[in-house]
């Protein structure tokens, strides 16, 4: 046969709706392939004659605790499982860089030793100064400011009572002048009368 | 009120869970087809239902690894294909599977249960790789795909295996089945 289609794919049903147009209007044109589709059409029936057999007997499971899995393998087909599994690998890492990081050079780790230790004492004393030296900063600016406002409230009170003192001493004056002026008063038409 | 059919993928969910029930309806759904399967496949009613056993044994035991649910017909079928495999394997060598031809009577025209017959025998004559693609196909209906998956094989190997056998069958079933039957 020269003909290029695939019959077969036909004949299962593995061919797309336009291949199976294309394979039909072939076959009506060449006598070969239909020939080919007819012995084709013909095994895959004779095969469908074979029908399903019943089962001798049906299969079913009971809640049998021989099936089930363990309570870890539960827990390790859970959620669980993938964060158990990153733990396991980042201990490792740990492990493994931990017997792998190079040794220290015993010769040079006395110096440096003695080196790391004086510079770090150096810093360490540079910065308690400095944080000494900012708090007694902030204590200082703190201080004046609790004085200022003292001032400033004693200022206020001085001022009150200044006025208070002021007012007073207004009101007994005026009075005075007015005792004053009654007793003139008084003593002019007594000495008008002789 | 609307009746839906629960699908495979939720009663899969559900025997995820160690829902026995939900994975018996989901195996009265299958076994059928499986125990067909395998019976065709081995030729041993016995051997067929205690491979379906096996398969559906081993399916609830590794269905956490079911990946997509969707395939779960392709997967089973991958289970018992590996378990017929590993039974044929201790029992029958390869190429030991041929069977009686069926004769016609003297009309050349046969009996249905003798066309059954010659469809068992031709099927026999087969070798096992082909026969079983046979088997997907035509009985059971998988995509060459699904075939490839379930062979573990090539879709280009699935597809040679079934068009020899059918080329196979066609020179065997096509003329008795041409001739007809009574």
């Amino acid at each position: 046969m020269n003909c290029s289609m695939d019959l077969k794919a036909y004949i299962v049903g593995e061919v797309t709706e336009e291949e199976h147009r294309q394979i039909e209007t072939h076959a009506l044109a060449c006598a070969e392939c239909r020939e080919e589709l007819e012995r084709l059409a013909l095994t895959r029936d004779s095969l469908l004659l074979l029908r399903d057999e019943e089962m001798p007997r049906r299969i079913a499971f009971v809640s049998d605790k021989v099936f089930e899995p363990n309570w870890w393998q539960r827990l390790w087909n859970s959620g669980p499982r993938l964060g158990f599994a990153s733990a396991a690998m980042l201990s490792a890492a740990l492990l493994v860089h931990a017997f792998v990081r190079p040794p220290v050079n015993p010769a040079l780790s006395q110096t440096e030793l003695a080196q790391t230790e004086a510079q770090i004492e150096k810093e360490v004393g540079a910065r308690v100064q400095a944080a000494v030296a900012k708090a007694v900063a902030d204590s200082e600016v703190q201080q004046e400011k609790k004085t200022a406002a003292m001032l400033e409230t004693a200022a206020k009170r001085f001022d009150v009572e200044r006025r208070n003192l002021l007012s007073v001493a207004a009101g007994n004056s005026d009075m005075l002048y007015k005792q004053m002026v009654w007793t003139l008063r008084t003593s002019g038409q007594l000495g008008g009368g002789q | 009120m609307i009746f839906r059919e629960v699908e495979d993928r939720d009663l899969i969910t559900r025997a995820r869970r160690q829902n026995v029930d939900a994975y018996n309806l989901l195996v009265s759904r299958w076994e059928k087809r499986i125990f067909n399967y395998l019976l065709r496949l081995t030729g041993n009613r016995e051997d067929a239902l205690d491979l379906s056993q096996d398969v559906f044994l081993k399916a609830y035991q590794n269905l956490a690894k079911l990946e997509d649910l969707d395939r779960f017909g392709s997967w089973l079928f991958r289970i018992a294909h590996n378990e017929a495999y590993s039974l044929l394997r201790k029992t029958k060598p390869e190429g030991d599977l041929a069977g009686d031809l069926v004769t016609a009577d003297s009309s050349g025209r046969l009996f249905p249960i003798e066309l059954t017959l010659a469809v068992e025998s031709a099927l026999k004559q087969l070798s096992a790789d082909q026969r079983e693609a046979v088997l997907l196909k035509v009985y059971q209906g998988f995509k060459f795909d699904e075939m490839a998956e379930i062979l573990c094989c090539p879709v280009s190997t699935a597809k040679s295996r079934l068009y020899t056998a059918f080329d196979l069958l066609k020179q065997t079933l096509a003329p008795i089945s041409a001739r007809g039957v009574e």
